[in-house]
């Protein structure tokens, strides 16, 4: 059964014309004379279309997480909206089933000056539900918001990760039919999410709770979803499995933000108005910079990054690639807050006896997170490429490490007088 | 094993529920069904509403005291003491109070209706619920401040009883013509909100204007003067001003001195309803579109 269904939507938004551009940006001095300018001839100058959806289509069936993931400004949060009536279509139309609650801003409809216990009751009212519905169930969302000793205190004295769990817990002791989850799990501390996740996980098998799913976060997309779309400039372009979807996206991200395969040592993308990568270095165990690293010691890949602008968080990631083909990505566990105007370093080791006795290159990833999950990536494609040598004859009749990985593997041989019988 | 879905949830019936979104706006009857359906919403905003008058003051509710009375004292203390207009009867400060009521349940509810789709915008942006919840519920200050005068109301009776020994204001059949004006009043002001929240999400003038625009049609009231005091010729004009008639029906009620003729009523009544059924529509229609630029 279609728990819900998308039908040729589109949505579009008049945006007003900006004025003739006025040189190096707009001043306060602009703006001043602007506000002296004839009243009302300021709206006769027009508007033109923007196109934030055009003929989107899916069907999803009860049970699953779909995830939908696409760059920003292409439209996945106006879906979201349409789809919880925050904001009407332009065309197409929508069918459901069943109460749809949205976590389009953890938070949104919270009061801060009300406790804990009284924005629970509020957010049942806002999503048409009974207060005794409500009373019910408050003891599950305190307890699994992990907030028994403050449901009587204002939630302005509330940490970010406590008001975050409060935010959904009640969300998901709505009584949901359909989860509308918008970049909401890019906050909270790594052991929340994973419980998010895994409570989203078991309502669906369990309740079959429908999860649309938004996220930047391609490891939690690649894990939860059962499927994928990706919304590129208002249209669906890919919908599928999400092995498939997410790495047909990552590497679109990669070519688009590395430029091809020729990236100058100052790539357009390596630095951007909120930080640079500065370089990317093999090193040793003892710091030293090295080329080729020995496959009997550990080396590490040294990031060094900065950042310009204030609040943001920061996740370095790199793929490792051996003859074209990847090895494998790895990225920091969780986003790191960072300061402005300051230099980072971050350090990943490649343990010992894990690479091949081949040539690798490496392709550095560095997300910026400002605010509620407005994401600026710097990259740099192939930004360091090394060759590893072996530990050479030291192993009589030893076999060529062979593949683009070889690690050591603990293999062992016994003796077994039953398997010899039959 | 995995339970059955209908077994998970108390109202399993609602997980049958379809419902479909079209760029169509929804109909009078479903917007009616649905503002029953989040009706505990009407309170947290009401009552929100209250408290975010007086947040964070320390004077709190003596301020809602301060700002009923204050004007009253110095309007009955200019027109009654300085200017001697003549109010037809009772103590000019009786009677003000009386023409006042209706108005200024009108007036402080229509500034905070207009703003309260502005005000809620973090919350409409995000969340879908009825809209029109928001301007219906915004008049809850504008019933605090009845209710205070009210009170003053019937503490300037009682003194009038042992100063002048006489019950201006007995209890009759008639204050159920009182009871009809704060209704209508009530009526005017959402169908005047109507217009007014979803012009205020759009243009900031709105408000702005309204500050000003107000004393005008305050003064353009009969409340400091009685109806009768305007020229016969141009009295007629009264009547396109729906608040005469809701502030002579108050007065009728109380004092018995309200100049009422059927088409003056009529007249108004009329205006009253074709603005709130034009209000209904045009906030049907614009809300969205509305909320789109907030």
């Amino acid at each position: 059964m279609k728990s819900l269904l998308v039908e040729g939507l589109s949505k579009v938004y008049r945006v007003p014309i900006p004025r003739e551009s006025t040189k190096g940006g707009e001043s306060r001095v602009d703006r001043f004379r602007e506000f002296f300018s004839i009243p009302l001839a300021r709206d006769l100058q027009g508007t033109h279309e923007v196109w934030a959806l055009r003929d989107v289509s899916f069907g999803v069936d009860g049970g699953t997480v779909l995830g939908i993931v696409g760059g920003n400004g292409a439209g996945k949060t106006t879906l979201l909206k349409i789809i919880s009536k925050v904001v009407p279509p332009t065309s197409g139309r929508i069918q459901g089933h069943g109460r749809v609650i949205s976590l389009l801003e953890l938070g949104a409809g919270f009061d801060d000056e009300a406790t804990a216990r009284e924005n629970v009751f509020m957010n049942a009212a806002i999503n048409g539900i009974p207060r005794a519905v409500a009373l019910e169930r408050l003891d599950d969302i305190v307890e699994f918001a992990e907030i028994q000793r403050f449901v009587d205190t204002p939630v302005q004295f509330f940490s970010s990760g406590m008001y975050l769990r409060l935010a959904f817990s009640v969300a998901i002791n709505m009584q949901p039919s359909i989860l509308l989850a918008d970049e909401i799990l890019a906050v909270g501390d790594l052991a929340f999410q994973e419980r998010c996740l895994e409570k989203v996980r078991e309502l669906s098998t369990q309740t079959g709770l429908t999860v649309l799913f938004v996220s930047h976060d391609m490891e939690a997309v690649s894990r939860i979803c059962d499927r994928v779309i990706w919304i590129k400039d208002g249209r669906l372009d890919r919908d599928g499995d999400p092995e498939d979807v997410v790495t047909e996206y990552q590497n679109a991200t990669w070519d688009l933000l590395g430029g091809g395969e020729n990236v100058g040592a100052r790539g357009s993308s390596r630095a951007s108005k909120y930080g640079e990568i500065v370089d990317v270095k093999l090193v040793s165990s003892d710091g030293r910079e090295i080329g080729a690293p020995p496959r009997s010691e550990d080396a590490y890949v040294r990031i060094r990054f900065r950042t310009y602008r204030a609040k943001t968080r920061a996740r370095c990631a790199f793929d490792l690639y051996s003859k074209g083909t990847l090895v494998f990505r790895s990225a920091q566990p969780d986003l790191c807050q960072v300061a402005p105007d300051t230099a980072y370093e971050a350090l990943v080791k490649i343990p010992a006896h894990l690479l091949s006795e081949t040539s690798y290159s490496v392709s550095v990833l560095v997300t910026l997170i400002r605010g509620e999950g407005e994401v600026h990536a710097l990259a740099v494609k192939k930004a360091l490429t090394f060759m590893v040598y072996g530990e050479a004859g030291s192993e009589a009749g030893s076999l060529r490490r062979t593949g683009v990985i070889s690690p050591v593997l603990e293999w062992s041989l016994e003796e077994r007088a039953h398997a010899v019988r039959a | 094993m995995p339970s059955a879905p209908e077994a998970a949830w108390p109202d399993a019936g609602t997980r049958a529920d379809l419902w479909v979104i079209e760029p169509r706006q929804h109909g009078v009857l479903e917007r009616t069904r649905e503002l029953w359906h989040y009706r505990h919403l009407w309170w947290y905003f009401a009552l929100e509403a209250i408290e975010s008058m007086y947040r964070r003051t320390k004077l709190g509710w003596l301020w809602l005291i301060f700002r009923v009375t204050a004007p009253i004292g110095l309007q009955s203390l200019i027109f009654g003491g300085v200017l001697r207009v003549d109010s037809g009867g009772p103590p000019y400060f009786l009677f003000l109070v009386c023409g006042t009521t209706t108005w200024i349940l009108f007036e402080r509810s229509l500034l905070t209706v207009t703003r309260s789709l502005e005000q809620h915008r973090k919350l409409v942006t995000k969340i879908y619920f009825p809209r029109l919840i928001l301007p219906m519920s915004a008049v809850a200050p504008g019933l605090l401040y009845l209710a205070v005068l009210l009170v003053v109301l019937v503490g300037t009776v009682l003194f009038y009883r042992y100063q002048d020994g006489v019950w201006y204001v007995t209890l009759r059949p008639e204050l159920l013509a009182s009871a009809a004006a704060i209704l209508l009043s009530l009526i005017f002001t959402v169908a005047v909100g109507l217009w007014t929240s979803v012009l205020q999400a759009r243009y900031r003038d709105i408000r702005q204007g309204l500050r000003y625009f107000m004393p005008f049609w305050m003064y353009f009231t009969p409340i400091f003067y009685p109806v009768t005091t305007i020229p016969e010729s141009v009295r007629w004009l009264a009547a396109f001003n729906p608040m005469t008639a809701i502030v002579e029906m108050f007065k009728w009620g109380t004092l018995g001195t309200g100049h009422l003729t059927v088409p003056s009523i009529a007249t108004s009544l009329t205006l009253i309803a074709l603005t709130m059924i034009a209000g209904t529509w045009f906030f049907i229609r614009e809300e969205a579109a509305s909320i789109d630029q907030l």
